[in-house]
């Protein structure tokens, strides 16, 4: 079980969804991937419930939006 | 809350927006085509006819068409509306916009009042029905964000301009009698600033911090201009039929422009990162445009006659092919790969290897469009002052608008070969 952070706050659009969409890929079940976002990544939670991953959205103190994501169990 | 993002589900089909970016630079190139041919006359003052036609080339036919076709792909997007019978709608918008603006401009050119009678009732059609598309989406809006009521009243003014130019084009040919005088300085004000400006401001509170990782605008900023600039133009029109002394909301309309382009200076002086691309650069130079369009427009209520009308003149020039051009033109670099990438990303991921946005869009042909772009600029507005510069000018602004085409068509084509690889592999 490990747990991966993916920083996108300083990223310009569309690379945030690029580099979580490679990320995806090679996140194995149980795993999780915490991503911090400037924005709610409304593109991204489609792709995610079609693709079979589960996500839980908190916004942070500072404003910014922490997406937590993990494989949906079969 | 922050505004909501873009949403996939909601967008409409690739194809829709593509036909408005595709060809509107088409109109830029037969703008230059005319500035060419004509060359200084058409410096001797705004009323030539070649003028007025170029002019309409590039606000019908470029401006309005990009603006058009851009809203109806942000409207869902941007504010969770969907606009009703996309494909219908955007058939016939572009083709009424592409038609009107190809008859109003000869019009203007040849004198033919029947060109005028057709390609001002082909433009205004193809107004009425983006009008009605618009206005229902903005009425089913279910985002806050800070751009739809800049939006509502960028649309409002457009129903302005077009009765306003709808009607000036049949008195012209002296089928109507109406304040021609009043309406002729009033309708260009409702288009450029009216339906132009409010829209830049609206797409910008989104735009300016999503797409250049700015800080938002402020909230006074976002609240209250674009209601607030929409009240000065009705009065600066109530000013043309009534005692009230058109200097104050003149002035406070130049003010307004100038925070507007102050505020966007400044945040994106505060990105948070540092990389500049075309875009950037074409939103930061039309900002500055727009501040210096803002201190024509007092020049030229302030000048004795003869050179006001010359600050009339650099104002029209730094207002429509300066700043509105630029901010479109930067605009298009971003929304075209952009809408490109989203298209294949939800469609053909994991079929085949999706090219990404550099890719789409390289940095370095757009830069030099950019420069190409600014030189024509230039040389436009040196002609003001030294007329033989005209031609030169024209050159470079044809040259820059098959340029920015063939940028374009860059991304269509990787597009389309991306799509044929994804369709290929899926019936092996
Ligand atoms: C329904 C379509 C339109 C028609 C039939 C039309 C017609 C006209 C006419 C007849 C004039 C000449 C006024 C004069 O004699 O001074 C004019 C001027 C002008 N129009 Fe339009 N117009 C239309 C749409 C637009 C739009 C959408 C814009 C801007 C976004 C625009 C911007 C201008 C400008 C900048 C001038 C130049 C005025 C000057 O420099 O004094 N027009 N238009």
């Amino acid at each position: 079980m490990g747990e991966r952070l993916l920083d996108v706050r300083e990223l310009e659009p569309p690379e945030p969804l690029e580099r979580v969409l490679e990320l995806l890929d090679t996140l194995a079940a149980g795993d999780s991937l915490r991503m911090l976002h400037r924005r709610q990544p409304n593109l991204l939670y489609p792709i995610l419930e079609r693709e079979g991953f589960a996500h839980r959205t908190t916004a942070t103190a500072e404003g910014d939006f922490e997406i937590l994501i993990w494989r949906k169990q079969v | 809350m922050l505004p909501a993002g873009l949403s996939f589900d909601q967008a409409p089909p690739i194809a829709v927006p593509f036909r408005f970016f595709l060809t509107a630079p088409l109109f830029l190139l037969a703008a230059a085509i005319l500035l060419v041919a004509y060359g200084p006359e058409m410096l001797l003052s705004r009323h030539m006819p070649a003028t007025l036609a170029a002019t309409h080339l590039l606000t019908l036919g470029f401006t309005s068409m990009v603006m058009c076709g851009a809203m109806m792909q942000m409207l869902p997007v941007v504010a969770g509306a969907p606009v009703p019978a996309p494909r219908l709608v955007a058939w016939t918008v572009h083709l009424s916009l592409a038609t009107g603006a190809a008859g109003v401009a000869a019009s203007f050119l040849w004198g033919r009042p029947v060109l005028m009678h057709l390609g001002g009732g082909l433009a205004a059609l193809g107004f009425g029905v983006f009008l009605a598309a618009a206005a229902w989406s903005l009425a089913h809006v279910r985002s806050r964000s800070p751009s739809v009521p800049a939006m509502g009243f960028s649309i409002a003014s457009l129903a302005v301009t077009a009765a306003l130019g709808l009607t000036l084009g049949i008195a012209r040919q002296g089928g109507l009698d109406i304040p021609y005088v009043q309406f002729s300085l009033l309708h260009p004000m409702w288009g450029l600033y009216g339906w132009t400006a409010l829209l830049v401001m609206g797409v910008a509170y989104q735009v300016v911090p999503m797409f250049q990782l700015t800080p938002n605008y402020p909230k006074a900023i976002t609240t209250w201009l674009a209601g607030g600039l929409f009240l000065l133009l009705i009065l600066r029109s109530a000013a043309e039929f009534t005692l009230l002394p058109p200097a104050v909301p003149g002035v406070a309309l130049a003010a307004g422009a100038g925070v507007f382009a102050i505020a966007t200076l400044r945040l994106q002086g505060r990105r948070k990162r540092k990389i500049s691309d075309a875009t950037l650069l074409f939103w930061r130079v039309g900002m500055g445009l727009l501040l210096a369009a803002c201190l024509l427009w007092l020049a030229a209520a302030l000048l004795p006659a003869e050179a006001a009308e010359r600050a009339r003149l650099l104002l029209g020039i730094a207002a429509l092919p300066g700043f509105i051009l630029a901010v479109i033109n930067g605009m298009l670099y971003k929304i075209v790969p952009f809408l490109a990438w989203f298209h294949l990303q939800s469609r053909y991921v994991g079929k085949t290897a999706i090219p990404n946005m550099k890719q789409l869009q390289p940095d370095r042909p757009a830069r030099g469009q950019m420069a190409l772009y600014l030189a024509a600029l230039a040389l436009l507005a040196g002609a003001v002052f030294w007329p033989p510069l005209a031609r030169l000018s024209g050159l470079l602004w044809l040259a820059s608008a098959l340029w920015l085409e063939r940028n374009l068509l860059r991304a269509l084509i990787l597009y389309r070969r991306t799509v044929a690889l994804a369709t290929a592999k899926k019936s092996d």
